[in-house]
Order: structure tokens, then C-alpha cells, then sequence
């Protein structure tokens, strides 16, 4: 059973690996005039930053929602639900704020990004683990504090944005809140370096998430350095939340879908299945979704709010479903 | 392993008050006294789940916290008293990670014959495939132990073992103890609840009473009708049965 278990969901996972590459193909060249050299040059300029960004946020929003869960050992929390993204475009319009728009962090889109980022880890590593301590953990307080939170990164953001003279919002509304139809594409370099090294830095300690689910008690039993490695992975689950706002914008609710499919799907303890899992069903919703919204809706409706609405039922289903939270 | 002064408080309560002792090598060592007398909490303590106030563990002539976390997995194993575990994971897959502190994630095949041996102590063969979510708190109970037989250490800390399981199950896990020390050689720490368990199967018993030793010594030492009466403040009467003091309350 143990062996067939892990075969079976190698079998799975090449299938959605399979779907992904389908849909990306799709995306690439449906609609696309293919006797025209030039025109066809010209969609793939086009096509080609904005699939890779999608992929890059897919597997950041993914592996990091996956992680977060599995070390505050509970499925229906996400870095997004507390706010992390919030606080990265507060982070962000912060900087803007006080250095000006013309200044050359606000104009360099990846010295920008790298300020950003920094700042990021800081910020949330002192505030989530504060959070974390003072609620001793408690689901039901942090995503209430999660919330709280939300909301207020959002207001004092407004608030910076409604203060700055027109000018400097103008600026700020094009680079600040990037979106799928605006996706910051001139970072993808600098985030596949990221998020790579980000991967590399925490091998270890992502090879301790199958241990980590067992508890705190026994995890430390079993000779894991138990609060550096939560401390470590959740400063790589902040950056990735990081590098995905910074691309994409703020999208709620995709975490928690692609990570509870994945755990519905594979129905393991492997995190080395499951982080997968998440990511690539990330990538179809996101691929897919933008494919439908492109070439049927023709851009009507934005592919996040299908994942809002869509990720807010699911929410609620899997609330009402569990049998404790 | 030596126990020194050893002092926890929580808000300002003090829960373990200046506990010292000494645990002998290759014994059975039962911690018995009524709910709240900071059992749980030195067991804790002196397997570094929890951090203490002041007073000092010496494992193996060394203090615990200076140990390396990875290197005492493998010498020192403890169940604590409850588990949730939110995973979706088999019997098997969890005894399997006794193995953990010696081959991470990889199970070499030494492995599974260890495995398949704390299994079969369990009795937990018909089980082992089974999701541990659909299985009876008693069943958990004894997967959870027989991962830590898995880990395979020279002391085995057990926080009330015999939790959840019915009078077969429990027997049988005493049983199992006394095999681990005698059997094995390995030095076993319980808490316990049933006092004749206690007294039947262990070579010592340290009696807590409000956060402190109130008797530690050798089963005819600590089993006795005024100690008993004057540890859970109930009236006791001690028979003579098989050579060991079993007690009755009323
Ligand atoms: N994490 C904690 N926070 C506050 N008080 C605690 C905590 N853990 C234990 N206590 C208190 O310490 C005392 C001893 O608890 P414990 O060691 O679990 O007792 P026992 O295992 O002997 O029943 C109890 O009064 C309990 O309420
Ligand atoms: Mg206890």
C-alpha cells in the first residue's frame, strides 16, 4: 500500500504536469497568426513574460501556502489570509512614499523590487513571529488578527496614496499594484534567481516538513531544531509571497485553493508530493483561468476575481466541512 | 541521569518547586501523584521539550541543553501525554519515523526490520495500513509507542502510556516495558495513573506531590499506606500479593 500509495501519486502528478503543459502550449498559441514570422514574433513577445511570470507566482504562491500550513499545522490558514500581501503593498507604496517617484529605487523596477523584498522579510518575520507568540499559536486568533491586519496594511496604504500629489499616483498605480494585465515582467530574472536561492537555503530545512507535522513535542523528539527551522521557513514563505505581489499583484484565496486540492488529490504526508501538487495546480488555475479569460470572456473579467469568488466558496466549504478547526 | 533543583513557573505560579533525583541506569522508574503535581512537566523538562527556570538535567554527565538536539534523538525518546496529529498518514508511515533522527526521510532496509519489530510489540500488524485518523484513541495510543520503541533509544520517556488503552492493552503495555528493560537494557520513565501498575512493574517510583518529591525510592519504599494517604489524601489499604504491595482506596 505504502509503495502503490507513492506511485500512484507520481501517476497524478505527471497528469497535472501533463495539464499544465497543455494549457501553457494553449495560452502560447491559440489565436496566434501562424504564417505571419512577424506577427507570430510578436505574440510570442507578448505571450511569453506574462506565462512565465504566471509560472513563477504559481510555484511561489503554491510551494509557500503549502509550507505556511504545514507549519502552523493547520489547512485553512494562508500567508495571504493573514496578510501578507498587504503588507508587501504597503511595503512598497512606503517606499515610494518617502523616497519620491523619481527617486532611483521607485524607477528601477528590480532595485525596487530588491528594496522591497528586504524590507518584506524584516517587517514580516517580526511581526508573524509576534503574532504567532503572543496567540500561542491558536488558529481562530491569528486569522482574526490575520484579518485585522489585512485591513489595516490596506487603510494606511490608501491613506499614503491619497496624500501623495497626482503625479506620484500615477506612477504608483501602474508599478505598485501590478495585476494580470499588468504583470511587473522585469523582475522575472531577478525572482527565478530569488526564488531558487530561497529553495537552495532551506533544503534542509524543507526535507524537516514531514517531521514538523507531527507536532512540536514530537518533531523536537525526533531531534529537529525546532524553532530556527520554523523561523527559517517562514522567512522563505514571506520572500515568496513577496516575489508573487510583486509580479502579479495581490490574488487571496489562490493559496489556499492549489494547497488543499493538492492535499485532497495526493492524500499524504510527503511534503515533496504535496509542494508539488500545489504548485502545478497553481500553474493550471492560473494558466488555464487567464486562457479562458483572454480568448472567451475577452479580458471582461479578470482572472482574479474568478479565483476570489471561486477560492472564497471553497473557504467556506472547507470551514463548514471540517469537523474541527 | 541527574535531576537538580529543578524549578518551572507559569505566570508567576511555581509548577515544579526545586525537584531533584537521580534516575538509575537500565530501571523502570514510575512517576506517580494526583492530577497537577507537575509530572507531565518534569518529564518534560528533562527530555528539553520544555524549557526550566533554574535547577540543572545532567544526561549522561552532560547538561541537556548543551547536547545536540539530533544526537540526543537517538539516545533519549519520549511520548508526550497528547498527540494531534492533522495529517493523513498510515500506521506504518508513523512508526516509521522513529527512524527519522538515523536515515531523515530514507528508510533503509535495517529500518523496516526495527519497524516491523515495534509493530509486533504493538500488536499492531492488522493495523499497519490503516489511516491513524480512522483508528480508536487506543490503537493511536499504541502507534504512537511503538514509534517510539522505533527510535530505538536507550531511555524511553512514556507520559501516561496507558491512556485510552483497555485492561488487555494496558497489561500488555507494562508488560512491554518491563521487555524493554530487561530485554533490551534500556532505562524507562513513566507517568502513570494506576498505582498498581506501578508498584507491580517498576523497580522505582517518585511520588510528586504539589510540584515536589514528596517519596522516591524503591516500590516497598514509596508503596505505603501512610504515603499514599498522605499523597492523594484518600484513605488506602496496601495487600500483599505476588510479593508486591498492591492498594486498595475507598
Ligand atoms: N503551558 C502551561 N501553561 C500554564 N500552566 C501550565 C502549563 N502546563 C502545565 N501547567 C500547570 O502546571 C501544573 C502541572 O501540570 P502537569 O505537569 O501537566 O501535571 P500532571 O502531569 O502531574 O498532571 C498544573 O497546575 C498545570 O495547570
Ligand atoms: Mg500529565
Amino acid at each position: 500500500m505504502n509503495l502503490t500509495a507513492v506511485r500512484s501519486n507520481r501517476n497524478k502528478l505527471m497528469l497535472l504536469a501533463v495539464l499544465v503543459l497543455l494549457c501553457a502550449a494553449a495560452y502560447l498559441l491559440v489565436e496566434v497568426n501562424l504564417d505571419s514570422p512577424k506577427l507570430f514574433a510578436y505574440a510570442m513577445k507578448i505571450r511569453t513574460p506574462k506565462l512565465i511570470a504566471m509560472l513563477i507566482t504559481a510555484f511561489a504562491i503554491g510551494g509557500a501556502s503549502l509550507v505556511f500550513q504545514s507549519v502552523i499545522n493547520n489547512t485553512i490558514v494562508t500567508p495571504c489570509l493573514l496578510g501578507m500581501n498587504s503588507l508587501y503593498t504597503l511595503i512598497h507604496t512606503a517606499v515610494v512614499f518617502f523616497l519620491g517617484s523619481g527617486s532611483i529605487v521607485a524607477t528601477h523596477a528590480n532595485l525596487s523590487f530588491a528594496v522591497d523584498v528586504l524590507l518584506m522579510g524584516i517587517a514580516a518575520t517580526i511581526i508573524y513571529s509576534w503574532i504567532f507568540q503572543k496567540t500561542n499559536h491558536n488558529v481562530l486568533y491569528v486569522l482574526l488578527v490575520g484579518t485585522v491586519l489585512t485591513s489595516f496594511f490596506g487603510s494606511i496604504q490608501t491613506t499614503l496614496t491619497r496624500v501623495m500629489d497626482p503625479n506620484e499616483y500615477d506612477t504608483l498605480l501602474s508599478t505598485l499594484v501590478a495585476s494580470f494585465s499588468n504583470i511587473n515582467s522585469e523582475i522575472i530574472l531577478l525572482s527565478v534567481v530569488l526564488l531558487g536561492a530561497i529553495v537552495w537555503f532551506l533544503r534542509k530545512d524543507l526535507a524537516l516538513l514531514d517531521v514538523l507535522t507531527l507536532g512540536k513535542a514530537q518533531a523536537i523528539n525526533l531531534g529537529v531544531d525546532y524553532d530556527r527551522c520554523i523561523r527559517r521557513l517562514l522567512l522563505g514563505v514571506t520572500l515568496c509571497i513577496a516575489v508573487a505581489t510583486a509580479m502579479v499583484g495581490p490574488i487571496s484565496f489562490l493559496g489556499l485553493i492549489i494547497a488543499n486540492l493538492s492535499r485532497q488529490l495526493l492524500k499524504t504526508y510527503r511534503h515533496s508530493q504535496l509542494v508539488l501538487g500545489s504548485a502545478l495546480f497553481g500553474m493550471l488555475v492560473l494558466v488555464g483561468g487567464q486562457l479562458i479569460v483572454e480568448h472567451v470572456y475577452t479580458y471582461a473579467v479578470p482572472v482574479s476575481v474568478f479565483i476570489t469568488v471561486g477560492g472564497g466558496l471553497y473557504f467556506l466549504y472547507l470551514l463548514l466541512t471540517r469537523k474541527k478547526v | 541521569m541527574r535531576i537538580h533543583e529543578l524549578t518551572k513557573q507559569y505566570d508567576g505560579k511555581t509548577v515544579v518547586d526545586a525537584v531533584s533525583f537521580s534516575i538509575p541506569k537500565g530501571k523502570v522508574i514510575s512517576l506517580i501523584g494526583p492530577n497537577g503535581a507537575g509530572k507531565s512537566t518534569v518529564m518534560g523538562m528533562i527530555s528539553r521539550l520544555i524549557a526550566h527556570d533554574s535547577g540543572l538535567v545532567e544526561f549522561e554527565g552532560k547538561d541537556i541543553g548543551k547536547w545536540k538536539s539530533k544526537e540526543l534523538s537517538k539516545r533519549l525518546a519520549i511520548l508526550t501525554q497528547s498527540n494531534n496529529i492533522q495529517m493523513k498518514l498510515t500506521v506504518r508511515e508513523l512508526v516509521s519515523f522513529g527512524r527519522f533522527p538515523y536515515s531523515g526521510n530514507r528508510i533503509t532496509p535495517e529500518d523496516s526490520a526495527i519497524i516491523d519489530r515495534a509493530i509486533a510489540y504493538m500488536e499492531l500488524e492488522a493495523f499497519q495500513d490503516r489511516f491513524i485518523d480512522e483508528l480508536s484513541g487506543g490503537q493511536r495510543q499504541r502507534a504512537m509507542i511503538a514509534m517510539v520503541i522505533a527510535q530505538d533509544t536507550e531511555y524511553v520517556l512514556l507520559d501516561e502510556p496507558t491512556n485510552n488503552l483497555d485492561i488487555y492493552h494496558a497489561t500488555n503495555m507494562m508488560k512491554i516495558v518491563r521487555r524493554l528493560c530487561d530485554e533490551l537494557g534500556k532505562t524507562v520513565i513513566l507517568v502513570l495513573h494506576e498505582i498498581n501498575y506501578a508498584a507491580f512493574y517498576s523497580d522505582y517510583i517518585c511520588a510528586f506531590k504539589n510540584g515536589s518529591v514528596a517519596k522516591f525510592g524503591t516500590v516497598e519504599e514509596v508503596i505505603t499506606k501512610e504515603n499514599l494517604s498522605d499523597i492523594y489524601q484518600v484513605d488506602f489499604e496496601i495487600l500483599n500479593i505476588a510479593g508486591k504491595p498492591l492498594s486498595i482506596y475507598y
